[in-house]
This record gives C-alpha cells, sequence and structure tokens, in this order.
C-alpha cells in the first residue's frame, strides 16, 4: 500500500482535515475528553473546564503545529517533509472549510470556558495564553515561519 | 450530427449518487448506470477512532523501541552514525512501522502454480507479528483466485496458447537481447502489431515490453513544454509519472467528472498558458477505460464530444478494459458502439485480458511511426520476448475468433454473465459495490483499518485469495477489497466465494448498504453544449 497507487493525490494528508466525518469526530473528541474529565469526583466544574481547554489547545498545538511532514512516503520526494500539518492542509491554501472550522472551535470553546468559570482572573489568564498558542500559529502570515529555530528541520 | 437535446437526461440520486443513464441527448446507446454510495456517517467516525486508536499505540510503541525496552525489528543508522546528520526521515515509515507491518500477510503472498481460476499459495507463518516469514513446506492448494487480472481466463498452462508459446520458445529461445531499433525487431513482432492494428481498428500500433513503461516512456513524446495534460483525478501511477516526465503542465478534473473537464477545457482555451497567455501546443485529455479501484467505466462518448468540440487530443489508457468489455472485446470503445479513430491514441495492456506482459499503442499511422523513433521504450527498452509475442497473438485470434473455435466469443459471453451475477448478488446481500453494473473490477469497502486485515485473513481461511487495499493508497475512509470476476470462474466458484464473502460479511458486520431509493428528481445540470459538430 502506497500513496498513488489509486489515485493521483500526491499528499493525501492535504485532504484529511475535509473528508467526511472529520469535524464531527472531532467534537466527539472533545466531547469525550470533556466527560472523561468531568468524571473525576474531586475536580471542580471551572476546573474541569479549564482543563478541557488546556489539553485540547496542547493537544492541537503537538498534532498541527509540531509534527512535521506525512508518516507515509509520498511520491513528491518529500516536498512537505518540513511542513507541519496545518501548513500542508490543502496545499497550503488558505481561509479554506477546514481552516476555518479548526479556527473557531478552540475560539468557541474559550467562550464556553470562560463563561463555566465564570471570568475568574487565573483561570482567565491561563487559557487566554492557551488559545493565543493555538490562534497564532494558525495566521497566514506565519504560515512556514519558525521562530527561533525551533522546529525548523 | 448529434441531437441537440439541452435537457440532460440525468436522474440523480442526491444520496446514493447513482446516476442512471441515456443522458445528454443520446450520446450513450445503453444505460450507464454507476454507484458511488458515500461512507455512511458511523462508519466514517470509527475509521478515524480505529486510525487514532493506532496511531497513539504506533507512538507508544515506537517510545518503547527508542527507549530500547522493546526489540527493534527494523534496520536504523549505525551507532557511531548517531550525531551525524539523519539519512532518513524516521516519521515517514512511521505508517508502515506500526500499521502496514500489522497486517502484512495479507500482501506478498508467494504463489506456487499459474494464476488462473484457482492458485496454490506457498503457506507462510510468522512468530514475530509479521516482521518475518517462515514457510511451514505445505501448499494451501485450490485457492479461488479473485485477485487476478485474468478476465478472459487466458491465463493457464494449457490449450492452444501455451502448446503454440511453447513452440515458438523452442524455437526462438527466451529472450531477445536488444532493442527494437537495434536487432530486437523479430518477425512475431511485426505480425503483432498489424493484429493489434486489426483487433482494435485502427491503422497501426506499436507493442511495448511492458505496460507501466509504454505510459511512461510514450507520454513525454508526445507531450512536452507547453502542452496541457487533463488527467482524471483517479488516473494509474503510469499515467501520472508519464505526465510528470514529460515536463507539460498538469491540470487534475474531477473523476469521471465531464462538467469539470469541459471547464477545465474551456478555461484552458479562454487563458492560455500561465504568464505569458500564449495558446497552448496541444491539450491532451489521459483518461483510462477501467478505473481498477473504483470499477468505474470512462463516460467516453462525452469526453470525445468535447474533444471534437474543443479541438483536444485523447490518450485512452485501456490497461483493464481490453478484451472485458465490449461485445467483441474490443474495449470500451466497442462497449459504447464508438468509431475508433476519434480516440487519437488508444493505449492497452496485454497484462490482463492476454494472460501475457507488455503494452501497445494504436493510431494513426503517422503517429505510430513518430513514436518507433521517438519513444524513450523503442530506442532504449528490451523488445518483447517471443514467447510472449506468441502468447498474445494466439489469444487475440481466440478472440476475434480467427482460430477457428468460438472458444473467445464464449470467453467475452462468459465474462459479462459472471460480472452481472457477480455484482447483482453482492449488492443484494448489502455491501458496499463501487462502480459501473458492467465492470469487471469490483471494489468492496471494508473502511475501518483493522477489518482490512481481518478480511484478507477470513477470506484466505475459507480458501478464497482476494487483494485488500487501505490509506494511504485510498483515500482514508474508502478502504476496500478489490474483486476480479474471469471468464474462467464457473458459477460454483462464484457461488461458493459468493457465500465466503457473506459470511465473512456477516463475522465482520461489512454489510453496511443502506440501499435507500430516494425518490428521483431531475436536477438540472450546469449544461455542457455538444453541439456544433461540423461533419
Amino acid at each position: 500500500m502506497n500513496v498513488g497507487t489509486a489515485h493521483s493525490e500526491v499528499n493525501p494528508n492535504t485532504r484529511v482535515m475535509s473528508s467526511r466525518g472529520m469535524w464531527l469526530s472531532y467534537l466527539l473528541g472533545i466531547g469525550l475528553l470533556h466527560i472523561i474529565l468531568l468524571s473525576i469526583p474531586f475536580v471542580s466544574v471551572p476546573m474541569v473546564w479549564t482543563l478541557t481547554n488546556l489539553i485540547h489547545n496542547m493537544c492541537m498545538y503537538l498534532l498541527l503545529h509540531t509534527v512535521k511532514g506525512t508518516p507515509f512516503e509520498t511520491p513528491d520526494q518529500g516536498k512537505a517533509r518540513l511542513l507541519t500539518h496545518w501548513e500542508q492542509m490543502d496545499y497550503g491554501v488558505q481561509f479554506t472549510a477546514s481552516r476555518k472550522f479548526l479556527t473557531i472551535t478552540p475560539i468557541i470553546l474559550y467562550i464556553l470556558t470562560s463563561f463555566y468559570t465564570k471570568y475568574d482572573r487565573v483561570h482567565f489568564v491561563i487559557n487566554t495564553v492557551s488559545l493565543l498558542t493555538v490562534l497564532i500559529p494558525k495566521l497566514p502570515q506565519l504560515h512556514g515561519v519558525r521562530l527561533f529555530g525551533i522546529n525548523k528541520y | 450530427s448529434f441531437g441537440l437535446d439541452k435537457q440532460p437526461k440525468t436522474l440523480y440520486l442526491s444520496d446514493l449518487q447513482v446516476h442512471h443513464g441515456s443522458c445528454n441527448g443520446g450520446l450513450y446507446s445503453r444505460p450507464f448506470i454507476e454507484s458511488f454510495e458515500e461512507t455512511p456517517m458511523l462508519v466514517a467516525v470509527l475509521t478515524y477512532m480505529g486510525y487514532g486508536i493506532l496511531t497513539i499505540f504506533g507512538y507508544l510503541r515506537d517510545f518503547l523501541r527508542a527507549r530500547k525496552i522493546e526489540k527493534c525489528h527494523i534496520a536504523r543508522e549505525r551507532e557511531e552514525q548517531k550525531d551525524f546528520v539523519p539519512l532518513y526521515q524516521d516519521f515517514e515509515n512511521f505508517y508502515t512501522r506500526n500499521l502496514y507491518m500489522r497486517i502484512r500477510d495479507n500482501w506478498n503472498r508467494p504463489i506456487c502454480s499459474v494464476p488462473a481460476d484457482k492458485v496454490d499459495l506457498v503457506e507462510r507463518v510468522s512468530y514475530d507479528y509479521n516482521w518475518t516469514f517462515s514457510h511451514t513446506g505445505r501448499v494451501v492448494k485450490d485457492v479461488i483466485n479473485m485477485g487476478s487480472y485474468n478476465y478472459l481466463g487466458f491465463s493457464e498452462n494449457k490449450g492452444s496458447c501455451a502448446d503454440a508459446v511453447a513452440e515458438v520458445t523452442l524455437k526462438y529461445g527466451a529472450g531477445v537481447g536488444s532493442t527494437r531499433q537495434e536487432m530486437g525487431n523479430l518477425d512475431g513482432h511485426e505480425e503483432l502489431e498489424k493484429l493489434v492494428a486489426r483487433f482494435l481498428g485502427v491503422e497501426s500500433a506499436m507493442a511495448f515490453g511492458m505496460g507501466f513503461a509504454t505510459n511512461s516512456m510514450n507520454i513525454p513524446a508526445l507531450a512536452g513544454k507547453g502542452c496541457l495534460i487533463l488527467s482524471d483525478e483517479l488516473n494509474h501511477a503510469s499515467l501520472v509519472l508519464g505526465a510528470r516526465l514529460s515536463g507539460s503542465t498538469i491540470r487534475v478534473f474531477k473523476h469521471n467528472n465531464m462538467q469539470s473537464l469541459e471547464k477545465l477545457l474551456r478555461d484552458a482555451i479562454v487563458h492560455g498558458q500561465p504568464r505569458t497567455h500564449r495558446p497552448w501546443k496541444k491539450i491532451l485529455i489521459l483518461v483510462e477505460g477501467i478505473y481498477s479501484m473504483e470499477g468505474s467505466i470512462i463516460r467516453l462518448p462525452e469526453v470525445i464530444a468535447l474533444k471534437k468540440k474543443y479541438k483536444a487530443y485523447l490518450y485512452l489508457d485501456e490497461a483493464h478494459s481490453i478484451g472485458a468489455l465490449g461485445g467483441r472485446g474490443r474495449g470500451v470503445v466497442d462497449y459504447f458502439g464508438l468509431d475508433p479513430t476519434d480516440v487519437d491514441i488508444m493505449m492497452g495492456t496485454f497484462t490482463k485480458s492476454f494472460g501475457a506482459a507488455g503494452g501497445y499503442i494504436g493510431g494513426k499511422k503517422e503517429l505510430i511511426d513518430y513514436l518507433r523513433s521517438h519513444s524513450h521504450s523503442a530506442v532504449y527498452a528490451t523488445s518483447m520476448s517471443p514467447p510472449v509475442v506468441e502468447q498474445i497473438i494466439t489469444s487475440m485470434k481466440c478472440i476475434m475468433g480467427e482460430d477457428g473455435t468460438t472458444i473467445g466469443k464464449k470467453r467475452i459471453q462468459q465474462l459479462a454473465e459472471n460480472t452481472v451475477y457477480f455484482r447483482r448478488r453482492l449488492r443484494e446481500m448489502g455491501f458496499i459495490i463501487y462502480g459501473n453494473n458492467d465492470s469487471p473490477v469490483v471494489p468492496l469497502m471494508v473502511y475501518m483499518p483493522a477489518k482490512i486485515g481481518a478480511f484478507g485473513r477470513e477470506m484466505l481461511k475459507r480458501n478464497i485469495g482476494v487483494v485488500v487495499v487501505g490509506f494511504p493508497a485510498t483515500p482514508i475512509i474508502e478502504s476496500r477489497a478489490r474483486f476480479c470476476v474471469s471468464a474462467a470462474h464457473t458459477k460454483e466458484m462464484l457461488d461458493q466465494a459468493l457465500s465466503a464473502i457473506s459470511e465473512v460479511g456477516d463475522l465482520l458486520q461489512l454489510k453496511y448498504s443502506r440501499h435507500r431509493i430516494l425518490p428521483t428528481l431531475d436536477r438540472p445540470f450546469d449544461e455542457t453544449t455538444y453541439e456544433e459538430c461540423e461533419d
């Protein structure tokens, strides 16, 4: 099973986020995480929401903005080897539907979290910093940009 | 002249995407029924979950291997080179290490008999989870072969073809030892090319030793810089490679979608080349007759109408359709009842229906004469070996009926019957089958990564050999098992295979089809205008 056996799509990673059912699975995943955290008996509701927000943003940062390349060899001799998954999505075309969805979901999660933590100051600071780590890499101006040489190769 | 019916009579069932034919003004002489049922949402979510769990475990195992807690079977760089810049990116092998290795026993199975309707497999066993295999010494006999491209059943070691081949091997030997342009042009090659030209109904043809190389070596000779290649989304790797090697601009249109192709043609002609806006030197449309992973048949009447209107060239790759479609076995052109001279370049392979190896290109005499001197394959590649040439000549004569028997005609009919029967039974059982009703390639959707491996293994337990394929060769939620119906299969074999498939389908819960027939709605397409055919 190699890339390019059944289709001429050079990098299948570009289409994964817009496949059928991916958005639903993503939302269900967030829901599952939230329910698991809610089942821990000694954690309060604001804490659970902050934890959900933090863990979601951390996983999103790791999977979309840290891991580079493809888990399989592509026939284009590795053009995407230094690109994160976010940069590979839709071959770098900005403002596609999946990109908008993945930008809006952390924002909505942040709004819900702010509500459920009753706008407490400490929670606010933590959640905002976490949201920024996930929103800033998604800006089109930061496409392919590596700050301070982190994660360059 | 064409019928100028502006309202296409396509009935478009939105959910199931079933296209019922006789659309577009009577271009089709027979109903064109194909279906590509969408993945059920629950199945898609579970598939992503499956891949997610496999990825998490993959990372865990990689971590254990890095910390030397688990033994690492895969080749790595030497300890002394630890500080060097790495040669390979180990993430690129992630999929192979952690997903493919788990179910690797479904591929590369060694066979030890001729791959006819039944085949013998060498029994393999693995004691370290598919990292290494050892042969037990036993042979699994008489496995029903649903994986070989043996559409007309010419893959056999007895019969008139085999006798003729044996004779020719004794006379000419097995090898040629030269290219076509030097000492490798045998009288068998000349006879073969004339026969192929007669078979296809074209002026002239040329044969090459390898089917893949026919595409990848000849498209660069036909198109170059300043040309435009319009290639279908699901074209085979050989066509994609040939297009890339040629250096032309490549634009991809949606699979079998004539509106997408027409839009690309119009944009190309209106805007010309990207920056200079000069007209394109030529526009070449690359399509296949039958797409082997989808089982769909190209909408050839519409493509030819478009090509005539916009004055583009058509390259038709009939690798899977030659011999397998059409009342006389002449391929997809015969299937639709069209004129072979409408297709500028007819390419095909001898691997599938003729039981041999190699490819051919047929077309006008000037084109083939040009290819004889300009094709890489003709100049540098060794020509076809004599036994293979004889096999093709004998099998082609058999299909045409020129050997005096009706074996060819019977096989074509048997294949058509087998195809219709097999597809109908699978659909009735409730599986999701892709493709056209008349295509002998039957992809059965399996979707989930674990079911890919399970399906292959369970079918082998029931003595049926199938080909399964998954991500990244297919889109992530469209893993499938592909059956190739053959004229050599008798109805009993097909029934046996079908009952095994049904059993495995119940065991693995593969019967996803919802068979929801919605009331038909006449959905107006963006019109394709096929008039202006100046005769």
